[in-house]
């Protein structure tokens, strides 16, 4: 018996196939599979949130009390912030007067975060920042923000919302990034989901919040007073919010179509502004 | 190419020996038939999708080996040996190898 | 800001893949040279899958002689290997790794026997051990393999052409 080393092939046991061809066949397979499932998902969403009756809603969300990062930046004593609370609360409820169909009680909840905002949440949760309270300058300008919010809730488009970001974050936790358990309340997956509204749901919500504004004010004075000052605040946070991330139909153009629903309707634009409420005055921001 | 699991070739004698050769293969269970075995697990049995993975793996990493001992010059594998290994969650890889030799 | 944090969010983990991607292939690609190398002159000394001594090999001394490797895959191919397993069929990406393992396992079993001494080893064994990565399937993959099998002192160089 004789012994002749020889080296065998030595590519026997290892595919051609190169990684990058591998990776891209795959992530384009899964990709497209989960685009489709996210497709249907999504308009069964749709539909659900147009259907979902309200007492259910209210039992699944009622308790929720979103958490939202960002630490408060309020030095001041607790009883004021619950004054605070407590007057835009009153707003509220006054604005949301003027929609008799009102289906549940809207509870605003204050959150110390800078940025300019307000967002509502599935069970009633109206949530304004800090930021927002510092920037408006008259009471007209917080309403109108805060019957935005409402109007969202009357086209039931925070249950849409809910709905897209949690399966843009289970797809995404589905092919490894994050993780499926912060999906639903992570900020960049929100952001992914389309910020959450569409603009088509923007421009809706707007109308109905000039209604309410002027069914409380009996003109829409001041309105629109929030665009114009976003801006200002977008150049102060020293990142410009590019018009594809943000589904916020650019201010200029949101304020165009108020003023031309407006005409259409026969609202006054032109009136006295209310003075913010006694609890908010001091927030307002230094020149 | 004769493959044996025994020490030669009955009835052959071998002439020649050239080495070990090996052949791998490793496969990921699909995800459909990973659903049905979960479901088969509960009351027992065989988990047909699984033996035929692992048949289609096992004849793959034979296959590999014989290219190897093609490659030397080989016509026969003799002490073949099949190995399976669990690298991660969900995939497992079919080994085999054995002693190329050349056998009269 | 939230801009920001999502490019951060979703961007480092991508620039993590097409560093691990460049880094991976770099390191396999030393690996295979090197056990490329040392497989030409590794030759020299027979492993094989028998059982019993090939007739004709005068033994002096025999004792087992192992060789062993543990070796990990890199973070792109572990995405590539998660991925796969959504979908099932062959893991192109394991591959490699197992090739590796192997062939530096019989190496090192071979080196080792060198230098004890041994000029054959028969018996070889191959045993392969998932050592991380037990958990949820997108932990580290690592595999050991182990090389094992009697080392075989002769009183003359294996017969062959060259002997």
């Amino acid at each position: 018996m004789q012994w002749s080393p020889r080296a065998p092939r030595d590519d026997v046991n290892v595919s051609r196939t190169h990684p990058l061809s591998e990776a891209a066949s795959l992530v384009l397979g899964i990709g497209f599979a989960l685009f489709a499932l996210v497709a249907v998902a999504w308009g069964t969403l749709e539909i659900a949130a147009r259907w979902l009756p309200y007492d259910v809603e209210s039992k699944l969300f009622g308790g929720l009390r979103p958490a939202v990062g960002g630490e408060s930046h309020d030095t001041r004593p607790h009883d004021d912030a619950e004054a605070r609370r407590v007057a835009v609360q009153a707003l509220l409820d006054r604005l949301s007067s003027h929609w008799p169909e009102r289906p549940y009680a809207l509870r605003v909840e204050i959150v110390g975060a800078r940025e300019p905002n307000a967002a509502a949440f599935p069970g009633g949760a109206v949530l304004v920042t800090d930021g927002l309270l510092r920037q408006v300058r008259s009471e007209n300008e917080l309403s109108f923000v805060l019957a935005h919010e409402v109007g969202h809730f009357r086209n039931r488009d925070h249950l849409r919302r809910l709905g897209r970001s949690t399966l843009v974050g289970l797809a995404l936790a589905a092919i490894g990034f994050g993780d499926a358990s912060a999906a639903a309340t992570s900020q960049p997956f929100l952001l992914l989901a389309g910020r959450g509204f569409d603009r088509a749901e923007e421009s809706d919500a707007d109308r109905f919040a000039l209604e309410l504004v002027v069914a409380e004010y009996g003109h829409g004075a001041g309105a629109a007073d929030f665009f114009r000052g976003l801006p200002d605040a977008e150049a102060g946070l020293g990142v410009r919010v590019a018009g594809w991330v943000s589904t916020h139909p650019v201010s200029e153009a949101r304020i165009e179509a108020l003023e031309a629903f407006a005409r259409e309707r026969g609202f006054a634009m032109q009136g006295s502004l209310a003075p913010l409420p006694e609890a908010l005055a001091h927030d307002r921001a230094e020149p | 190419m004769i493959l044996t699991n025994t020490e030669n070739v009955p009835g052959r004698k071998i002439v020649e020996f050239f080495g070990v050769v090996t052949g791998s293969t490793v496969r990921a269970k699909h995800i459909g038939k990973d659903i049905l075995a979960g479901l088969k697990n509960i009351v027992g049995g065989e988990l047909k999708g699984y033996t035929e993975l692992l048949q289609e793996a096992r004849t793959e990493a034979t296959e590999r080996m014989v290219a190897q001992a093609k490659s030397v010059g080989a016509n026969a594998v003799v002490n073949v040996r099949f190995a399976t290994s669990s690298i991660a969650a969900g995939a497992a890889e079919l080994f085999a190898y054995g002693t190329a030799v050349r056998v009269e | 800001m939230q801009g920001l944090g999502a490019l951060i969010q979703l961007g480092l983990p991508l620039l993590l893949l097409v560093v691990a991607y460049f880094t991976g292939s770099f390191v396999e690609r030393r690996h295979y040279a090197s056990i490329r190398r040392r497989e030409q002159r590794a030759r020299r000394l027979p492993v094989l899958a028998f059982r019993d001594v090939p007739p004709g090999w005068e033994v002096q001394e025999a004792a087992l002689v192992t060789g062993t490797v543990v070796i990990s895959l890199d973070h792109f191919k572990r995405f590539l290997a998660n991925l796969r397993n959504l979908v099932g069929g062959r893991v192109v990406a394991y591959e490699s790794l197992l090739d590796r393992a192997r062939r530096e396992a019989i190496l090192r079993l071979q080196e080792s026997a060198f230098e004890a001494g041994f000029r054959a080893v028969v018996n070889l064994r191959l045993e392969g051990f998932q050592v991380a990565g037990q958990g949820e399937g997108r932990g580290t993959a690592a595999v050991e393999v182990v090389a094992y099998g009697t080392g075989l002192r002769l009183a003359r160089a294996p017969g062959g052409p060259e002997a």
